[in-house]
């Protein structure tokens, strides 16, 4: 359902991603992991718009997006937003809006729903990550882990078909972690397509059906997860997972 | 707080009368008045504007002269004249001021210099204003602030629109935003009678202009009064005043003017105080000034929440024109601004004064209301504008309900400091005849001859009004440093 053609972006002189090509099959889980400048964020956002890119196209759902950024593509764009939902690494909810208000906000305005049809919802999804009883907090009255789940049920209050998420649990307190890998292990079971940049060994290893390795813009892995992970065959990726060290 | 404020009135006067020997010894007489009174007053040369012309300039030399000393002018506002004179800015004040009951209390009069009358004017395609002053109520006459035509029309219970200028009042006649002017016939025959559109309706009271000085001071009085004889008598008047073309058959009374005269023109002076119906119109004053901000506020607001969204996110040619808004509102005084809204564009849209006050501050504050929406809508994560994109919500969407609401309450902590600003810049709308609380304030301590307690009165609403706005300001920054 998402395919990537060639795509090219820099940043001045610098490539920072270099003539990937992908595709996503619907209901596929994917993991994206590589070291720290790789390109992955940069490869998420592109995927949804909020980067434009220099060569190559992207189409997802029958959307296609070309190198131009948000003038030339304004229309797919649009349709595009409406098919993958996003969730950032610093959850960037509506810091003037309840939890509630986070989620209703776009169905309502985007989708046309009514307040009531979309509150409905907005209940359902917040008990589905477990914070029915947070609805009338504000983000600066919530901790990371609630505020991640939220922004969750936000974007999945638009129905996406895949949710794209760039290091969601990063920015958490470890002891919060669990709770958000709990929430996208029980969306990925349930058949959501997912493209998750992730550190979490354990949720690529467990979770995921496919992961994928991205180095200085390349992608130099591309496998289900015992393999990439066990006996990945790029060196850099070895030395990615610190697999050349000798046995743990 | 009382003791203090007598204490300080004590010593603003001096205690012996040393006046005269004061100024020969300095060897200079001060003299005040107000440039923009204008011609044949005082007025610049428009052929070499750093020198002064005038039938008043030319009398204080001669006077200057007749003392042994130099003629120094001290440029000061008309409605103040009394007031700096008696707090010894200048030695005498002699600039159209008329002798009046109330100045007889305060000051010393010589003997007069002019004699006017009180000419009353009215456009020529109507006929309702007729020579008879009862005739006026109900009607909006416009004359100078706390002048002795001010004084005849209040007499007759009469509220005057007040001017502070002597040409504007001619200027609003011929478009229709008052009914009458009512003005000394030298002012008239200036700026009033060369209007093809106004008319002569008559004139009334004849009046005297007579030089005034501190009410201590009676050998500088009895100097200058003996000077000024021996110009009326030497013929030396008469040429100044018909230099200036102003010479006429009333002035013959000055040359024959006997003690007798000057006794019945001083008559019983009458020492004006305050009253509470100055108290009423304080507190009205202070509707007017609260109406008006919020007014012009309700103007500002989004009319600088439109300018920071030009700003930021328009494309070249809308951003450049906002930021030029901006610059140019910021960049010139608001002073300014009102006259040519007010004054310079009755030709092209005629609005009444208040409305004008009104348009004036909010467009003014429009631009700095706009530089602080700029920056709350800057300060605002770009995270909040992406998760918004990312949800499907087009640019204007995603503005309007997720980036300004929170750019808005950035700035409304600042938003509330500018309208206890506007509070007090609202007084500058007086240039423009509206009669606001500082505007109220004036009239009244030039009235009561006493700046003090009607000062501390209008200190006093300015405050009751903007303090509980601070209070809420702080409120509101104290609970966004809490979120
Ligand atoms: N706005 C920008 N301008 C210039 N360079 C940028 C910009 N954004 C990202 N980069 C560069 O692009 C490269 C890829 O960045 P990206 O954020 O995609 O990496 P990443 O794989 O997500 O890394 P991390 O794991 O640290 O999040 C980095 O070298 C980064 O410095
Ligand atoms: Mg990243």
């Amino acid at each position: 359902m998402i395919e990537v053609h060639a795509l090219c972006k820099a940043y001045g002189p610098r490539k920072i991603l270099n003539d990937i090509s992908l595709s996503f099959a619907a209901g596929q889980v994917v993991s994206l992991i590589g070291p720290s400048g790789g390109g992955k964020s940069t490869l998420l956002r592109c995927l949804n718009g909020l980067e434009s890119f220099d060569g190559g196209s992207i189409e997802i759902g029958g959307q296609k997006l070309v190198p131009g950024g948000a003038k030339v593509n304004a229309r797919a764009l649009a349709a595009v937003r409406q098919k993958v939902g996003m969730v950032f690494q610093q959850w960037n909810l509506f810091a003037h809006r309840t939890a509630l208000g986070n989620i209703i906000e776009a169905p309502i305005h985007v989708k046309g729903l009514s307040v009531a049809e979309a509150s409905e919802r907005a209940h359902r999804l917040l008990k589905q990550v477990g914070l029915g009883h947070r609805a009338d907090a504000y983000p600066h009255e919530m901790s990371g882990g609630e505020q991640q789940r939220v922004a969750i049920a936000r974007a999945l209050a638009m129905e996406p078909a895949a949710l794209l998420l760039d290091e969601p649990t990063s920015a958490l307190d470890p002891e919060r972690v669990g709770e958000v890998l709990d929430v996208l292990t029980a969306l990925a079971r349930g058949g959501l397509t997912m493209l998750v940049v992730t550190h979490e060994m354990r949720f690529a290893r467990e979770v995921s059906d496919r992961v994928l390795v991205l180095h200085g813009g390349t992608v130099i892995e591309d496998g289900p997860p015992a393999e990439v992970l066990e006996r990945p065959q790029n060196e850099r990726t070895r030395a990615f997972l610190g697999l050349d060290r000798g046995p743990r | 707080m009382v003791v203090l404020l007598s204490a300080w009135a004590c010593a603003g006067s001096p205690a012996a009368d040393d006046s005269l020997r004061r100024i020969k010894e300095a060897g200079v007489l001060r003299w005040g008045a107000d440039v923009q009174g204008g011609a044949p007053y005082i007025y610049e040369d428009p052929d070499h504007p750093e020198k002064l012309r005038g039938f008043e300039v030319d009398l204080a030399e001669a006077l200057a002269s007749e003392l042994g000393v130099k003629a120094e002018f001290v440029q000061n506002d008309w409605s103040a004249l009394v007031p700096s004179l008696e707090r010894g800015t200048f030695d005498i004040a002699m600039n159209g001021l008329e002798v009046t009951p109330a100045r007889t209390g305060v000051v010393l009069f010589t003997r007069p210099y002019y004699v006017f009358a009180s000419r009353l004017m009215a456009r020529r395609d109507d006929p309702s204003v007729v020579a008879d002053l009862d005739s006026l109520k109900g009607k909006r006459v416009g004359t100078l602030t706390n002048s002795y035509t001010a004084d005849q029309l209040l007499a007759k219970g009469i509220e005057p629109v007040y001017y502070e200028g002597t040409d504007e009042p001619y200027q609003d006649l011929v478009a229709g935003r008052i009914d009458a002017v009512f003005h000394d016939d030298i002012i008239a025959g200036i700026y009033g009678e060369p209007r093809p559109q106004l008319r002569v309706v008559g004139d009334f009271a004849d009046g005297f202009y007579s030089i005034a000085t501190p009410k201590t001071d009676h050998s500088l009085r009895d100097a200058v009064d003996a000077a000024l004889e021996k110009i009326i008598q030497s013929g030396k008047l008469e040429e100044i005043l018909r230099k200036e073309n102003i010479w006429n058959d009333r002035q013959i009374g000055l040359i024959a003017w006997s003690d007798a005269d000057q006794r019945r023109l001083l008559g019983e002076p009458v020492v004006s105080t305050l009253r509470w119906s100055h108290m009423i119109a304080f507190v009205q004053a202070a509707g007017v000034t609260l109406v008006l901000s919020i007014l012009a506020m309700a103007i500002a607001i989004p009319l600088g929440l439109g300018l920071a969204v030009c700003r930021l996110y328009g494309n070249a040619v809308v951003s450049r024109v906002a930021e030029a808004y901006v610059e140019l509102y910021r960049g010139t005084p608001v002073l300014l601004q009102l006259y040519v809204l007010y004054y310079g564009l009755a030709d092209v849209i005629k609005l009444d004064a208040f409305t004008a006050a009104i348009i004036g501050l909010g467009m003014n504050y429009a631009a700095y209301e706009a530089e602080v929406y700029r920056a709350g809508i800057q300060a605002v994560p770009k995270g909040q504008m992406e998760a918004a994109l990312s949800l499907g919500m087009s640019t204007p969407l995603a503005l309007r309900r997720v980036v300004l609401p929170q750019g808005f309450r950035l700035a409304l902590p600042s938003v509330t400091n500018d309208f206890i600003a506007l509070l007090k810049d609202s007084s500058l709308v007086s240039v423009i005849t509206v009669v606001e609380l500082t505007k109220r304030m004036t009239i009244t301590a030039v009235d009561v001859r006493s700046w003090a307690i009607p000062g501390l009165m209008c200190a006093l609403l300015y405050f009751v009004m903007s303090y509980p706005l601070s209070l809420f300001a702080r409120r509101l920054e104290a609970r966004l440093a809490r979120s």
